[in-house]
């Protein structure tokens, strides 16, 4: 192969139209995949937040209504009057077995202002008497209306409403509150949606040792000292590995956030996390969103992997036809015209230049044949002049005579 | 009889020897020397640069020292 070739510039030229073009599929489609896998990641982060949004509103119209027939009971109105703890437990522990497999573990019975200590808990009968003084508690008090929202206890992330009741008179005879723990939440999110969820608690708004109660109590690891920050409260993943957050929960904004794309055996995920906010407003706590985009991934990598051949075989075909074409309209043409050309300096005037075409090449074809029939009158003018030319060997084709008769067929 | 005569004659008799297409070789032969070969007759008068010229040609198309 001459390296200084036509024939090798086009292949060099084709083959680096090949490369810049698989090149090029293979930056779009990357671009594609970093493109969509932030767009799936900012959806499942959007979508998680409005999803735990409707399950929240749902959850307190379900506690909501039970409230409102616990109040409705006029036993458990006078038990909570005159502050019968027994009484009261007598009266509501049937109902909150059930009420704890519909969600409802939290219920709490209060005394009214000043003090406001707890009456009786029923998910810990054992414990009472304590003062809370959370945000809600001061704004039931305030208020003497319901309050719902996010309340981060010592140990525990729940949503809870809190309302006042009344006695006959209207006067407040104490306060009934009922509340669902968070991890309900991100397993029903992950039933619904397919993606995993992790709860995160600040540490700041927890205090270790009942952490570490509250992890004996549930049954599940003390995991304090994982991360420096915050705790993770609940998990629909095996692990908290997965769960990765290199950051201050407070600094989330609002809407969330996309954190990063990543892969862990042979799966690729995307991750984002919005923020938890408590009755106050305070953001107290983050949700991990985690996504599967393995199946995205593998159809994006099918579709590269079919444009690259689809590539490769159109411009190897491109390549092959350009060459033929080149071969059929230039080059043959062209060693054609050498040859003649060659064997006419070398004695044989008897073969003509076709002019094939009236391209480009056929233009050429034309002028080399004028010039070999002015050569070969040229050849004749001489070989009149030379009157001792030596005939050639026998081979050959006799000078004079082929001159002489291709001269008078070239004028 | 001249020696560029005489380098056309052995050229040709190589070539018949050879069995390669004759009209081709001396076709070669003389573009890369400058030279007719059917022009080289025994009178043609001797031109030193001529000679070395046709020998270098023989040489590198018949590998034919001369």
């Amino acid at each position: 192969m001459k390296w200084n070739s036509i024939r090798t510039k086009v292949l060099a030229a084709l083959l680096a139209c090949l490369v810049v073009g698989v090149g090029g599929i293979l930056a779009m489609m990357h671009y594609g995949f970093e493109r969509n896998s932030q767009a799936l990641a900012a959806e499942s982060v959007l979508s998680a937040q409005k999803l735990f949004t409707i399950l929240q509103a749902r959850e307190i119209s379900k506690m909501t209504a039970v409230s409102e027939a616990l109040i409705a009971n006029p036993q458990i109105r006078d038990a909570l009057a005159s502050k019968d703890r027994g009484r009261l437990l007598e009266l509501t522990a049937p109902l909150y077995a059930q009420l704890k497999t519909q969600g409802i573990t939290n219920w709490m019975f209060h005394t009214p202002e000043p003090d406001m200590r707890v009456l009786l808990r029923l998910h810990n009968p054992a414990k009472f008497g304590d003062q809370l003084n959370r945000f809600m508690d001061k704004e039931v008090t305030r208020t003497h209306a319901i309050v719902v929202g996010n309340e981060l206890a010592k140990a525990g992330f729940a949503l809870r409403i809190l309302r006042p009741v009344y006695d006959a008179n209207g006067a407040v005879i104490g306060y009934v509150e009922l509340g669902e723990e968070f991890g309900q939440f991100i397993h029903a999110m992950q039933q619904q949606t397919g993606n995993d969820y992790g709860l995160l608690l600040s540490k700041s708004f927890l205090n270790r040792e009942m952490w570490a109660e509250s992890s004996a109590m549930w049954k599940r690891r003390d995991n304090w000292n994982d991360n420096p920050g915050f705790v993770v409260a609940d998990r629909t993943t095996d692990s908290d590995a997965i769960i990765r957050f290199q950051g201050d929960l407070s600094s989330i904004q609002g809407q969330g956030q996309v954190l990063e794309r990543y892969e862990e055996a042979n799966s690729v995920f995307v991750r984002g996390i919005f923020p938890i906010r408590d009755a106050s407003g305070k953001t107290v706590g983050a949700m991990f969103v985690i996504r599967n985009i393995s199946e995205f991934y593998l159809a994006m990598q099918h579709t590269q992997r079919v444009l690259v051949l689809l590539t490769v075989v159109a411009l190897a075909l491109g390549m092959l036809l350009v060459l033929m074409l080149l071969n059929r309209l230039v080059f043959r043409r062209l060693e054609r015209i050498i040859c003649i050309a060659t064997r006419v300096v070398g004695g044989d005037y008897q073969s003509e230049i076709r002019v094939s075409s009236n391209d480009e090449v056929g233009e050429f074809e034309l002028l080399f044949e004028q010039f070999r029939c002015v050569f070969v009158n040229l050849l004749a003018s001489v070989s009149d002049l030379q009157s001792g030319v030596e005939p050639p060997l026998e081979d050959a084709i006799p000078l004079e005579d082929a001159i002489k008769e291709k001269s008078m067929s070239c004028v | 009889m001249s020696q560029l005569y005489d380098l056309r004659l052995r050229i040709e008799e190589n070539i018949k020897s050879s069995g390669l297409d004759p009209m081709e070789m001396k076709g070669k032969i003389g573009l890369r020397s400058g030279k007719l070969l059917a022009l080289i007759s025994a009178t043609t008068p001797d031109d030193p640069q001529a000679i070395a010229k046709l020998k270098l040609a023989a040489r590198e198309i018949l590998n034919l020292n001369l």
